[in-house]
């Protein structure tokens, strides 16, 4: 597994500009809903989590499913392509099992990400002003810790799912673009329809969201979602794995583990 | 070392081998020979468990080809000479399939500085995979299967793309390794001759 992570830590290095390019564009989105939040009021009665505006509400929201959303999309484009080089069938032919596979390829992307998330919260802070007042930054790096697991869960899953269908790039970035949506990345869940709001409110990023939230903007409250991320981490990543596993073998017998 | 029994493979309605047996002992070299499209791939892949079988069985000492077990024991040079990190050198790429072949890091690199140094491949190996020819990627694809020192080696057209130096390479390495099962795919003639055995797979 560790060599697979040393292989990605060694490709993202040869990319020195793209990895400054991402940093950039975390912090342009971020500038985008700070202005957003300078122009518009939220609405009467909405309480935003306690925050003190929305700039420090939705920041969290926007650093997570940034960069989880950008893993996820990274990790499927990378397996489609190794696809499509010859090196996944490469990978297969080694005497690796699935389960190490299917983190060594997620391990990197997906740790990565979560450093970049407490980044873009950090830099927040301090270029924007969040304007919290008691922020427990131990808290928010245990949310993200926790949250680990059940994205790099929803990664794998989605690695699976491009080793079956191929092409699966755009239903990818929507999935994840919809687990922010009614996660509430951007506003409160309670604004969603009733079916949207019961779906999102058992979405995973929804507990990275109202951890991390609980965590920077009232400095306390985090840990029952920390929890509830550990326990759908533990439950998700093995079915996760199991479901990369049955992918491998479906590629093997399909022949679709090289297409050049 | 490797049985095959009763190989068959189908892709849709198009069946690339039919009802294969072949027995390859230890120490023994077998050439696949064929026109295009007669399957000779199609067998090293399931010989080094990357497709399944339609139906019949490939055993390497007795483990299924696809099993972790099963594909300890092969070192496979495929038939895409790409299937390289380009954005890695060559030798971080045998280095990490060292490791994947179970090496601690440091064995492999080990194992890798003596592979290069047989091979003569010290500077292709230095540079980024992008950076190398077809041919030369060709010669870091048979260092790969090398690395870890398996039982039985299967090599899709390995000098397609080499100059006679690196062929005679090839095959010096491949003369330093009496024990080792071989399979081969190929249409050179040259190859053929160095090979105590021939199969014929017809279209």
């Amino acid at each position: 597994m560790m060599a697979l992570v040393r292989r990605d830590l060694a490709i993202r290095r040869s990319y020195r500009l793209a990895i400054v390019g991402d940093l950039l564009g975390g912090l342009v989105s971020l500038a985008i809903f700070y202005f957003v939040s300078r122009t518009l009021r939220p609405a009467e009665g909405e309480s935003l989590a306690g925050a003190p505006n929305y700039f420090a509400y939705v920041a969290v929201g926007v650093a997570i499913v940034t960069v989880t959303a950008s893993a996820s999309v990274l990790l499927a484009r990378s397996v489609r392509e190794e696809q499509l080089t010859g090196t996944l069938e490469m990978l297969a032919s080694a005497p690796v099992r699935a389960a190490e596979t299917a983190l060594g390829i997620a391990a990197y992307p997906f740790v990565a990400a979560v450093l970049r998330a407490a980044i873009y919260v950090i830099a927040a802070d301090v270029v924007f002003g969040l304007g919290v007042d008691h922020p427990d930054w131990l808290g928010f790096a245990a949310v993200l810790s926790a949250a680990l697991a059940v994205i790099a869960a929803i990664g794998v899953a989605m690695a699976a799912l491009v080793l079956i269908v191929q092409r699966g790039e755009a239903i990818l970035a929507m999935v994840a673009f919809a687990l922010g949506f009614l996660g509430g990345a951007y506003f409160p869940r309670s604004r969603l329809p009733g079916v949207l709001e019961a779906l999102g409110s058992i979405t995973p990023t929804r507990f990275a969201f109202d951890g991390g939230r609980s965590a920077l903007i009232q400095g306390e409250g985090w840990g029952g979602d920390a929890l509830v991320l550990l326990a759908m981490g533990a439950v998700g990543l093995p079915l996760a794995i199991a479901l990369f596993s049955g992918a491998l073998a479906y590629a093997r017998r399909h022949g679709t583990l090289a297409q050049y | 070392m490797l049985s095959i029994t009763r190989l068959s493979r189908s892709f849709g309605d198009r069946q690339a081998v039919c009802s294969l047996d072949l027995d390859v002992a230890a120490g023994e070299r077998v050439a696949l020979r064929g026109p295009n499209g007669s399957g000779k791939s199609t067998v090293l892949r399931c010989v080094a468990g990357t497709l399944s079988p339609s139906a019949g069985a490939v055993s390497v000492s007795g483990h299924a080809a696809e099993t972790v077990a099963g594909r300890a024991l092969v070192g496979a040079a495929l038939a895409l000479e790409r299937s390289l990190y380009l954005r890695l050198t060559g030798r971080d790429n045998l280095v990490l399939f060292g490791c994947l072949r179970g090496l601690p890091r440091t064995q492999s690199e080990r194992a890798v500085d003596a592979v290069v140094d047989e091979l003569e491949l010290d500077d292709i190996a230095a540079r980024r995979a992008a950076e190398c020819s077809t041919g030369m990627l060709q010669q870091l694809v048979f260092a790969r299967a090398l690395v870890g020192d398996p039982p039985l080696l299967v090599l899709d057209e390995p000098t397609r793309s080499l100059d006679e130096a690196a062929t005679a390479r090839l095959w010096g390495a491949l003369d330093r390794r009496p024990g080792r099962a071989v399979l081969i795919a190929t249409h050179r003639p040259s190859d053929m001759d160095r090979c105590g055995m021939r199969v014929d797979l017809p279209r």
